[in-house]
């Protein structure tokens, strides 16, 4: 059994009385020591399935309507409220994208992590603290004795980042969802940030499931891929196997938008148009309205996942050959 | 000390809310240690000397019974203090959590928040009038009755900010790390809250005097034993032609200590609030 096993997740947002469905029908799993990348443009639902997987969704407009989401043996769909506050921040934890604002501006970052650790462990204010330098050390934060009382208005993002990789890592979480990382912090720190995270997987095990819209990224870091477009998976596979045999033309767009730094070219490719809003009704392929190879059949059928290699799945009418 | 050092920024080139500041701790000092300011007992009568002018050795006058008008003031400073104090503590703790647990829990906070819209909907002075008319007068109840009055703006101020720290990241990431309700409303919400609470404080604790005063006057408001500047302007009120200084020195009283508390107020105000200053003190 995976450590976290998704099952056709379905979220849909309310919204004038309806319901707008986001994400429609996701699957995947990650076993231990793993990465999961998730790819995909603002919009596609990825945010969605990592707030659900940590019950962030309650109260709000948004609510998973399906399938299940089991976490090393537990329904967490269905999980009391106190139950899930047990495994919260003790088994699974999360990063947000935006250090600068994921921070409480008036505690010390020590403060915040202390609080973390006691939640969830017996130990003494004293215990706590140590454990809190210990961390910060860990992730690289200079003079970590020192910076425990700094409050977050006097770190840089990068260090932000760290500060809340850190405070994830508090209790040893088996899962650990980073959404978008690095995205608000500059290219250096960016590989920094990422370059801590593998480093700290191959120390503890912890699975990671990690959300980026930059394909770059993903390569670099994540041993699947699962590439979302609007609330479906388009194409999952490892990263390996992705990289080397593209068969959905999402993806293949995804790719060829990326700039190459050491070719001259006029014009950047992109793939032409925008996510389908969310109360578009679409019967066939969410993507056919801009995708370069689509033929009437595209608009009528939603295709189905078909693999074109082992655990390389695409929804595609194309893929693997002739339909 | 650094708290201090931060409060005192805050009147830096302000020179009349440093006045004010000082005014205030004036009041302060008369309050803590009227017994040994004041010269007389403020309910001892003296019949011989009834309606004095101000001089020696009554220096504010003496009233209709003989007591002595100084002493009366002073100890009217401390009523003011209590008035204002009590009210502010009532004000910023029943409106705060009802805003702070409205802004929270939505449902809830429907029901709770159209009940301070229909509070706010009577003017102060008249909510605190039908009020006290319903309680025995004295000085807890009129501490209860205005904290009351002023908990509606608070809930209101605090249901709107609440609300806004609700949705920041950090809140998320408590959640994520396994904070319950009241440890994301306690441990991390309400401490965001400190300095528009302390400005809302300053501010209450102003229009607590002037509220108090006019309760007082209207004969509603603390027992008339009870030496308050209200309580003298009332009592006094029919000697206005011929011992006027009755009604002048506690009436310059009440405005000085509201209007100071009022220019604090701002001070502090303007010194956190981003929209008039860049940069925010202390925290």
């Amino acid at each position: 059994m995976a450590l976290l096993d998704v099952t056709d997740l379905e979220i849909a947002v309310a919204a004038g009385g309806k319901l707008l469905p986001v994400v429609r029908g996701v699957s995947f799993a990650i076993e231990e020591n793993e990465t999961l990348g998730i790819v995909g443009e603002s919009g596609c639902g990825k945010s969605l399935t990592s707030l659900a997987i940590m019950g962030l969704l309650e109260g709000s407009q948004v609510r998973i309507t399906g399938g299940s989401i089991q976490f090393d043996g537990r329904e967490l769909t269905t999980l009391s409220a106190e139950d899930r506050r047990a495994i919260m921040g003790d088994q699974m934890a999360m990063i947000f994208q935006e250090p600068m604002t994921s921070l409480n501006p008036v505690y010390r970052i020590g403060d915040q992590i202390v609080e973390t650790l006691r939640q969830h462990r017996d130990m003494t204010k004293g215990q706590a603290r140590d454990r809190a330098i210990e961390l910060l050390d860990l992730v690289r934060i200079p003079e970590p004795t020192r910076r425990v009382d700094s409050f977050p208005h006097q770190m840089s993002g990068g260090q932000r980042q760290r500060v809340m990789i850190a405070m994830a890592l508090a209790c040893d979480p088996k899962l650990l969802i980073a959404d978008e990382p690095t995205t608000a912090l500059d290219v250096t720190v960016q590989k920094e940030v990422l370059d801590l995270m593998a480093d700290l997987q191959t120390r503890t095990g912890t699975a990671i499931v990690l959300i980026s819209h930059d394909l770059g990224v993903i390569a670099e870091t994540c041993d699947k891929v699962a590439v979302m477009y609007r609330g479906k998976i388009a194409e999952a596979a490892t990263t390996r196997e992705l990289f080397s045999n593209m068969s959905h033309p999402y993806t293949r767009g995804l790719l060829n938008s990326i700039p190459v730094v050491d070719h001259d070219v006029e014009w950047l490719e992109a793939i032409p148009g925008r996510v389908p809003t969310i109360d578009e009704v679409l019967p066939g392929c969410a993507f056919h309205p801009r995708c370069p190879l689509a033929e009437d059949r595209c608009n009528a059928e939603d295709p189905a996942p078909r693999d074109v290699a082992n655990g390389h799945a695409v929804r595609c009418h194309f893929a693997g050959g002739a339909a | 000390m650094k708290y201090l050092r931060t409060f005192l920024a805050m009147f830096k080139g302000r020179k009349l809310a440093t006045i004010g500041l000082i005014w205030f701790c004036i009041v302060a000092v008369a309050a803590i240690a009227a017994p040994l300011l004041a010269p007389f007992d403020p309910l001892e009568i003296d019949p011989v000397a009834r309606l004095s002018e101000p001089g020696t050795p009554y220096l504010f006058g003496t009233d209709h019974f003989g007591r002595d008008s100084f002493s009366r003031a002073i100890y009217g400073a401390r009523m003011a203090v209590i008035i204002g104090l009590g009210s502010v503590i009532v004000a910023l703790v029943t409106g705060g959590l009802i805003g702070m647990i409205s802004a929270y829990f939505t449902r809830l906070g429907h029901v709770l928040m159209r009940g301070v819209d229909v509070l706010m909907a009577f003017p102060a002075l008249l909510l605190a009038l039908v009020l006290m008319t319903l309680l025995e007068r004295s000085v807890t109840n009129t501490i209860i009755v205005i904290g009351i009055v002023y908990a509606t703006t608070t809930a209101r101020i605090l249901f709107g900010m609440t609300l806004k720290l609700k949705g920041e990241v950090f809140v998320d990431a408590a959640i994520c790390s396994g904070a319950g309700h009241g440890s994301i409303l306690f441990r991390h919400i309400l401490p965001n809250l400190i300095s528009p609470l302390l400005v809302q404080a300053s501010f209450i604790f102003a229009f607590a005097q002037l509220q108090a005063a006019a309760l007082d006057f209207l004969g509603l408001g603390l027992p008339p034993e009870v030496p308050s500047w209200g309580n003298m302007l009332s009592e006094e009120r029919i000697y206005v032609t011929r011992a006027p200084w009755l009604l002048i020195f506690p009436g310059a009283l009440i405005i000085l200590s509201v209007f100071s508390m009022n220019l604090v107020g701002d001070a502090m105000r303007d010194s956190i609030d981003p929209r008039f200053k860049d940069d925010i003190a202390g925290v």
